[in-house]
């Protein structure tokens, strides 16, 4: 069967057609969705797609940014207000993906993609989606647990509270390949501080799971203490706790276990 | 030197060529930056259709059944073919220079011998609803053992990948099963030796990774040719391969190459053709079969992996008396070319370098891996990788500083090479010479004066005394090392690798084969010395 392409103009009707038809894929900038057409994905029978230009927009002028699904990386290099996004949009394939490639999509993006999901992961974000019981605001890390089941809904925004400072939010993407490799690990931190010491750390990991997942026994190395080298030590050490990387072409999970800490490390302690 | 009969090649070479320095315009450039070069995909014919294949979900298994009837009925498919619709399935790729016995199936039958091999085709309307009737073959597998590992594949009892060569090796001159090279004897050379040094090195597959994916369009012409675009490098060998396969006079085919999108080796196995041309037969329509991205990635042959043990013996004046070499290249499940690149790489040992006791052992294996095939130098690259690797730990432990190490190593114009050709127009010592000054890197005055064209022949061009039987281990001098320090000691042992016993060495071994070797250097593009 040819697929069938649907445009709408709104995204209650894409969510709409979304909920009622399983074999239906939205497509956002059409990295994943084209590639896996090219390569013979026989499960997309209809490409669902929206006219609708809130799903493009940029709400960055107050304390907590609002940034819609359909948001290009290329775009988010170009706010300036969004330069703590910055790292995380540009570690994103070449510029051809970022021209394309959308925040809302890469919530969906398997390992070894879907790095700027880690930064929103780190950042404690929350996900707007319509499902079919209307719209409703999820924690990003509860979307990502459940991510297949939202294969029917679509996302409408992300949102997230932005970093006091610019030391408060740090990212890195370690890939073989520089400038557009997959990621072998993808780490992300952020650390809201208050009288000198970290409270609430988040630590977010891609590459170590099949989502990207919270290093939480590293953040509770770092909540209550400073961020000097005995709180950095203890983190590097916890980081691998509870988790248990898979093995695939660009590395093994042993491979990421031994330089999850290291590189940790680097990170917190500001090490090129 | 190098003689170009000018008296028949008038027109061949320009031998006032001052191009060095200058910015000169590839002659295919401007097609590439303006969009306008033809690839073979770039021709969308009047009812064509899309073939695409299901490959095989396990490295070794035998093939129970095959029901194909839910996807005949499927929407758009035109037709399926199977091995049985295949006139010759049965094939190598140097059987075009009697070289190698017919061991690969265009499509499975009996059993499959690699994750990703071909089983079966369809020809549809689309490529997706050739995927979507792929999805409703049923192939019922029985999996059997694999062996993944070149020298596990050689032990008793590892289970055959290839049943045209159930010793998991590649038959060379219907007899052999590696390629062997003598020259003087190394046993007395590593117990003339102040040191001895074995290692092991292990190469892994490459991927040619082209940006155009193996692919092509064959469509039927009149008086019964058809006429191919395609993106092979070896346009005349891919036709002969097909002419062989569907066993039709090659001039029933008009293939079209010239662009192609990146090959290096890896558009030479005429993957996509055989099958392109029998869908047109087959349907009577143009017929294009391309690989996916993954496809090409993971089924699409790669350079061969190869191990390698190289043991060496050296005087403490940086002199090697002796090395002795095993390699055992993976061919994967089918021989393709890693039998022409084990020959290569005998013929290429000791590498660049004057030894006068040279020993090499070197396997074509089959194991349940993807075929590999050539690309850039394959047989010998590798090869150099683990030898100068060698050079530079040798070099440490008699304290003699690389660089000179080489040029004292260095063969010499005049010198007899251990395949018993002499070395002519040699360039080491000056290649090292010009390395050494461009890297800042001080050489030692005499190094400096050092010339290939110097000092070479004599002694060092008489062939050394071989014996024919192997010739049983001497016990070593007491004051010899030989574990490497900077590396990790490996018993030798533990690390020597289990192999047959050779079988006695041929009246006069030749190290390359001398049948056709005027087509290899068409095909490769390589020149014979």
């Amino acid at each position: 069967m040819p697929v069938t392409v649907k445009t709408f103009a709104s995204t209650s009707e894409v969510a709409a057609a979304l909920s009622s038809d399983r074999s239906a894929r939205y497509l956002g900038g059409g990295t994943l969705v084209m590639r896996a057409l090219n390569e013979g994905d026989i499960s997309i029978a209809t490409i669902v797609r929206a006219a609708d230009t809130t799903l493009t927009r940029i709400d960055a002028s107050s304390s907590r940014v609002v940034i819609g699904a359909g948001v290009t990386f290329a775009r988010i290099l170009a706010e300036r207000d969004l330069a703590f996004l910055h790292a995380p949009a540009r570690s994103i394939g070449g510029p051809a993906v970022r021209n394309m490639g959308t925040v809302g999509g890469n919530l969906f993006a398997p390992v070894p993609y879907g790095d700027f999901t880690v930064a929103l992961l780190a950042l404690d974000a929350v996900v707007s989606v319509h499902g079919g019981l209307g719209v409703r605001d999820i924690a990003i890390e509860e979307f990502l647990q459940s991510r297949e089941r939202h294969g029917g809904t679509l996302v409408l925004s992300v949102s997230c509270a932005r970093p006091a400072s610019a030391d408060a939010f740090r990212y890195r993407k370690i890939a073989r390949i520089k400038p557009k490799g997959g990621s072998i690990i993808t780490l992300a931190a952020h650390l809201p501080s208050g009288g000198g010491r970290i409270n609430g750390a988040r630590i977010a990991l891609g590459s170590m799971a099949p989502v990207p997942i919270r290093a939480k026994a590293a953040e509770r190395a770092l909540d209550g203490r400073s961020l000097d080298g005995t709180a950095i030590s203890a983190a590097a050490a916890a980081v691998t706790e509870g988790i248990s990387p898979a093995d695939n072409a660009l590395a093994s999970g042993w491979y990421r276990r031994e330089i999850a800490g290291v590189h940790l490390r680097r990170l917190l302690s500001g090490q090129e | 030197m190098l003689e170009l009969r000018k008296d028949i090649f008038a027109d061949e070479r320009d031998d006032n060529l001052k191009e060095i320095g200058k910015g000169t315009q590839r002659q295919d450039m401007l097609g590439h930056v303006t969009g306008t070069s033809t690839y073979f995909d770039d021709h969308k014919l009047q009812g064509m259709l899309h073939l695409k294949v299901l490959r095989s979900a396990h490295p070794h298994a035998r093939l129970r059944r095959i029901d194909t009837s839910e996807a005949d009925r499927a929407p758009g498919v035109r037709r399926i073919i199977r091995g049985s619709d295949v006139p010759r399935n049965l094939n190598t790729l140097l059987s075009l220079i009697n070289f190698g016995k017919d061991d690969e199936p265009t499509l499975a039958v009996d059993k499959v011998r690699y994750k990703g091999e071909p089983i079966v085709a369809v020809v549809a309307d689309s490529p997706l609803e050739a995927f979507e009737a792929i999805a409703k073959i049923r192939v019922d597998y029985e999996p059997l053992p694999a062996v993944f590992d070149v020298e596990e594949a050689l032990k008793p009892g590892a289970p055959v990948v290839n049943e045209t060569y159930p010793k998991n090796t590649f038959t060379y001159h219907e007899r052999y099963d590696h390629q062997k090279l003598r020259f003087g004897d190394v046993e007395r050379g590593f117990a003339e030796s102040d040191h001895v040094l074995e290692q092991r090195y292990q190469m892994s597959p490459i991927e040619h990774a082209p940006t155009e994916t193996n692919g092509s369009i064959a469509a039927p012409d009149t008086n019964g040719r058809y006429v191919v675009y395609t993106s092979t490098q070896a346009l005349f060998f891919s036709l002969d391969t097909c002419a062989k396969i569907l066993d039709v006079p090659s001039n029933t085919f008009h293939f079209i190459g010239g662009t192609v999108g990146g090959g290096f080796g890896g558009k030479v196995d005429t993957l996509t053709e055989p099958l392109a041309i029998l869908g047109a037969m087959l349907t009577g329509r143009p017929v294009r079969y391309v690989l996916g991205r993954e496809e090409e990635m993971q089924y699409g042959p790669p350079r061969g992996a190869e191990r390698i043990f190289i043991k060496d013996g050296v005087k403490r004046d940086g002199r090697i008396v002796a090395r002795k070499i095993t390699a055992y290249f993976d061919s994967g499940a089918y021989t393709r070319l890693s039998s022409y690149a084990v020959v290569k790489c005998a013929a290429h040992l000791p590498g660049p370098y004057t030894i006068p006791n040279v020993y090499g052992d070197i396997y074509c294996v089959f194991t349940n891996r993807t075929p590999a095939t050539a690309m850039r130098g394959f047989g010998v690259t590798g090869m150099d990788f683990a030898i100068e690797c060698q050079m530079d730990k040798l070099a440490h432990l008699v304290g003699i500083d690389p660089m000179e190490f080489r040029i004292i190593n260095a063969y010499r114009d005049g010198d007899m090479k251990a395949h018993r050709r002499e070395a002519k127009n040699t360039a080491l010592i000056e290649c090292v010479q010009v390395a050494a000054d461009k890297a800042k890197w001080p050489l030692r005055e005499e190094f400096k004066r050092m010339s290939s064209r110097k000092e070479g022949g004599g002694a060092r061009a008489e062939i050394p005394p071989t014996p024919r039987e192997p010739v049983a281990s001497r016990p070593a001098p007491a004051q010899q090392r030989t574990s490497y320090d900077r590396g990790i000691a490996m018993p030798a042992s533990e690390q020597r690798p289990v192999a047959p016993p050779p079988p006695p060495a041929p009246p006069s071994p030749p190290a390359a084969p001398s049948h056709g070797a005027t087509r290899f250097s068409s095909v490769f593009g390589t020149r014979r010395r």
